[in-house]
C-alpha cells in the first residue's frame, strides 16, 4: 500500500512539473493522475493531517474565505495545506495534497483548508472526514452542470445528516444556508446587522422565496443582497438565527473597508483591504471559523487586514496611473455585486466583460439575463463597454436590451485586442470582468501591461 | 397599447427566461409602440381577454406544481383567449404544462392543462446543449438558435411542430421536431433566452399581437447587428454557418 501511495504521489508531482513546462497551470492534473493510479490516495494523505480538515463550500466566496482562513491559521503558527488556485473538484483537492506531500507520500501539517465545489461536497467530505464545514451562500450557478439548486442543497443536507459530528459555520442571513443547522449538533452563525436606513434594491435573482421546511413564503424585513437578509417564515417558526458573530455594515474609506464585529460580549474593529459587502461576509466567515478553532481574536482580525486577493477576486492594478480592477463573474448574485462596484467609482470608466461558455464556465449563459444590468441605464453616459470571449456578442445583446446605447458597446472577439482597447479607453478607471476560463488568460495579458497596486499597505491607513 | 402578461415571474425565474419579456418590451419601445407589463402571481386576477402577449416559462419541480394548480383554475378563460388568437409563448416547463400529461420515470402521470394535443414523458438522459431550429414564420423560413436543457421528451399528437431541428435534440431527440404551434400559441424548448437573439420570432409575435388589435402589424426594421452576431456564433459552432 505504501508503494502505491508513493507511486501515485510521485506521478502526480511529475504531472505537475510537465504541465508547468508546457505552460499550463495544471492545478487539477496532478490530482487526476494520482487518483487514476491509486483511488485511495486522497484518504491516505488526509489521514496524516494532525488537527483536522476544514471545508469551505457554497456558491460564492469559497476561494476568498478559504484563503482568509488559511492565512489566519498560518499567522497563528499552524502549518496549513490549501487548494489556493480555486481548483475545487476532488481532483483539485487531491492535487493540493500531492503537492504538499514528500516523495514518500508523507504530509506534515496541522490543518487542511479546502474550498470545495458544492456539487463535489458529498464526495470530498466522504474522503476527507472534515471536522468543520463553512457554508457561504447558495446562488444559482451553472445549472446545466448540476441541475437545479434544490438538488445540490439536498445532497449537502443528506451528507451532513449522515455526519452530525461535523461543526458548522453558517451564514445566518441566507435561509438556504441557515437551514443546514438542523442536521448537525454544533453550529456557529455569522451575519450582518440589519441596516438602519436604505431600502433594499429589487432582487430579481433572489433564490429563496419559500421556507425550506414548510414551503410557506419567507417574509423579509431587510435585504443585504440577493436573498441575504433578515427573514422569517410566515408558516413555521423558521427565521434568521441570531448570529454568534455579527458585523455592523461597513464604512468604505478609499480602498479599504472598516467594520465593527461583535462576538460574544466583545467588539473588535476589522479593516479589510478590499471592497464589496460579499467580502465582508467572507471575512466574517473566516473570523467565525477562527473563533471556533480558538484563535486569538486580535490575531484573527490582524490577519484579515493583510489579506491579499487571489486572482480575479477584485484584484487592483495600475495602468499609467489609472486604477484597474479585475473580478471573476460566474453567476447573477456575484455579477450584481460587481456592477455595484462600477457605481462606487464616481468618475467615468471603461468596462471589459469576457464571457466564455467552456465546461468550467457552464455551457448555458442564459443566467446573464438574471443579472440586473438594467441598473446601468442610469449611468450609461459614464461607462463604455468592450465585450469579448466566446460569447461576447451575446453579452453585447444583453447590455443593449438593458438600455445601454449601442454606440457605447464594442464587440472585440480577440482577448488581447479587447484588453488593449479597454486599457486605452478614455475613462478614469478600467474594470475587467471575466468568467472562469477567461479569467486566467485575461490576468496573464493584464499583468504584462500593468502594475499591481499596494492594496495591502492601504490597510494601515 | 400592448399589454404583456408575465405569468408567475416569482416562481418561474430559471434560466434567464425573463429576457423574453425584456426583448418583447424593448423592441416595442424602440419602435414607439406603447407597451406595459403585468406580472401575475399565484391567485392574482388576470383577464386573458384584455392581454396581448402571454409568457409562460419553466421552473423547478416544486414551483412547477404550484403554477399548474393555479393555471388549472384559469383554464377555461385561457382556452377561450387562445381560440380568440391570444399570442402566447411557452418555454420548457411552461410548454409541457399546456399538453395532456407528463409521465415521470416512476410511471406516475401528472395531468397537464390539456389545451394542446401532445404529451411528455421523462427520459433517462437529460437533453442538454446548443440547438438550432428552422421554423416558418409568416411564410418566411428562419433559423433560430438557443440552449435546451430538459429531461422530458415531448411527442406531438394532432398539432404541428414549431420548427424542425437542424442540430440538437428538440422535442424528443428522435423525430426531428421542435416545439409546437397552435393558432398564435408558440411552444418551444429553447432557452437562451429565445427572444432577444432570435429577433425574427420576437418581431413576428409583436406583429401578431398588433394584428389582433386591428393594426397592420408591419414593423419598421431595427439594427440587429449584435443579435445576428450572437446567433452566428452558435450556428458556426453547430457547423451551420451561412
Amino acid at each position: 500500500m505504501r508503494l502505491r501511495l508513493c507511486a501515485a504521489t510521485l506521478a502526480g508531482k511529475v504531472a505537475a512539473r510537465l504541465a508547468r513546462l508546457c505552460g499550463r497551470r495544471g492545478s487539477s492534473l496532478p490530482g487526476v493522475v494520482a487518483l487514476r493510479l491509486y483511488p485511495g490516495v486522497l484518504a491516505r494523505l488526509v489521514s496524516q493531517v494532525r488537527t483536522g480538515v476544514i471545508i469551505v463550500t457554497g456558491t460564492n466566496g469559497k476561494t476568498t474565505t478559504s484563503n482568509m482562513i488559511a492565512r489566519m491559521l498560518a499567522s497563528a503558527g499552524f502549518r496549513v495545506i490549501n487548494n489556493r488556485e480555486g481548483a475545487n473538484l476532488i481532483t483539485g483537492v487531491t492535487a493540493a495534497f500531492v503537492r504538499a506531500a514528500d516523495l514518500f507520500g508523507r504530509i506534515h501539517c496541522d490543518y487542511a483548508v479546502l474550498e470545495v465545489d458544492e456539487a463535489s461536497f458529498p464526495r470530498v467530505a466522504a474522503q476527507t472526514n472534515p471536522r468543520l464545514v463553512v457554508v457561504t451562500n447558495f446562488f444559482r450557478d451553472q445549472l446545466d452542470r448540476y441541475g437545479e439548486l434544490d438538488t445540490t442543497i439536498s445532497f449537502i443536507r443528506r451528507t451532513l445528516a449522515e455526519r452530525p459530528h461535523i461543526s458548522l459555520v453558517l451564514n445566518a442571513d441566507d435561509p438556504l444556508v441557515a437551514q443546514l443547522a438542523r442536521y448537525v449538533r454544533n453550529t456557529k452563525f455569522y451575519g450582518l446587522a440589519p441596516r438602519s436606513a436604505g431600502a433594499p434594491r429589487g432582487a430579481t435573482s433572489r433564490e429563496a422565496r419559500f421556507c425550506p421546511f414548510c414551503g410557506h413564503s419567507l417574509e423579509y424585513t431587510g435585504y443585504h443582497y440577493s436573498q441575504l437578509g433578515i427573514y422569517q417564515c410566515t408558516g413555521c417558526g423558521f427565521a434568521r438565527p441570531r448570529p454568534d458573530v455579527e458585523a455592523a455594515a461597513a464604512a468604505v474609506a478609499g480602498q479599504v473597508m472598516r467594520s465593527r464585529v461583535r462576538w460574544e460580549e466583545k467588539v473588535i474593529s476589522v479593516v479589510l483591504p478590499t471592497q464589496g459587502v460579499y467580502n465582508l461576509y467572507n471575512a466574517l466567515a473566516a473570523f467565525t471559523t477562527g473563533m471556533v478553532l480558538g484563535i486569538d481574536p486580535a490575531t484573527a482580525a490582524a490577519s484579515l487586514g493583510h489579506y491579499t486577493p487571489a486572482t480575479g477576486r477584485l484584484e487592483g492594478f495600475l495602468y499609467r496611473g489609472k486604477p484597474v480592477y479585475l473580478n471573476l463573474v460566474k453567476n447573477p448574485a456575484g455579477f450584481n455585486e460587481s456592477l455595484n462596484l462600477l457605481f462606487a467609482g464616481r468618475g467615468t470608466g471603461d468596462v471589459f466583460i469576457a464571457i466564455n461558455d467552456n465546461d468550467a464556465d457552464g455551457h448555458d449563459i442564459s443566467w446573464l439575463w438574471d443579472v440586473d444590468f438594467e441598473v446601468l441605464a442610469g449611468v450609461k453616459d459614464k461607462l463604455s463597454f468592450v465585450c469579448s470571449g466566446k460569447r461576447g456578442a451575446e453579452m453585447a445583446v444583453r447590455l443593449k436590451y438593458a438600455g445601454v446605447p449601442p454606440r457605447k458597446i464594442t464587440v472585440v472577439d480577440n482577448l488581447r485586442a479587447a484588453i488593449d482597447c479597454t486599457l486605452n479607453g478614455r475613462g478614469g478607471a478600467a474594470y475587467f470582468l471575466a468568467t472562469y476560463t477567461a479569467l486566467w488568460p485575461v490576468e496573464k495579458l493584464l499583468r504584462r501591461r500593468v502594475t499591481r497596486t499596494a492594496l495591502e499597505n492601504a490597510a494601515d491607513v | 397599447m400592448l399589454t404583456v402578461c408575465h405569468l408567475y415571474p416569482d416562481l418561474l425565474n430559471l434560466y434567464g427566461d425573463r429576457g423574453n419579456i425584456i426583448a418583447f418590451v424593448r423592441r416595442c419601445q424602440w419602435r414607439g409602440i406603447p407597451v406595459r407589463v403585468r406580472e401575475v402571481g399565484i391567485g392574482e386576477p388576470v383577464d386573458f381577454g384584455a392581454v396581448d402577449f402571454v409568457f409562460l416559462g419553466g421552473g423547478s419541480d416544486r414551483e412547477q406544481t404550484l403554477m399548474a394548480e393555479d393555471l388549472l383554475r384559469r383554464k377555461d378563460e385561457l382556452q377561450a383567449a387562445i381560440e380568440d388568437g391570444l399570442v402566447m409563448l411557452a418555454i420548457c416547463g411552461g410548454y409541457q404544462l399546456l399538453g395532456r400529461y407528463y409521465r415521470t420515470l416512476q410511471g406516475e402521470t401528472i395531468p397537464g392543462l390539456g389545451l394542446l394535443d401532445f404529451y411528455t414523458r421523462a427520459g433517462e438522459k437529460r437533453l442538454i446543449g446548443d440547438i438550432a431550429v428552422e421554423a416558418e414564420l409568416g411564410g418566411r423560413t428562419v433559423r433560430l438558435v438557443g440552449f435546451e436543457n430538459h429531461a422530458g421528451q415531448t411527442f406531438l399528437g394532432n398539432i404541428r411542430p414549431f420548427g424542425r431541428v437542424l442540430a440538437g435534440y428538440g422535442n424528443n431527440g428522435q423525430d426531428g421536431t421542435e416545439g409546437a404551434r397552435y393558432k398564435n400559441v408558440f411552444c418551444s424548448y429553447l432557452h437562451g433566452p429565445i427572444l432577444p437573439k432570435n429577433t425574427a420570432l420576437t418581431d413576428y409575435l409583436i406583429g401578431r399581437a398588433l394584428a389582433r388589435r386591428g393594426q397592420d402589424g408591419i414593423l419598421c426594421p431595427l439594427d440587429d447587428t449584435f443579435e445576428e452576431r450572437a446567433c452566428a456564433v452558435i450556428l458556426r459552432r453547430l457547423r451551420l454557418g451561412r
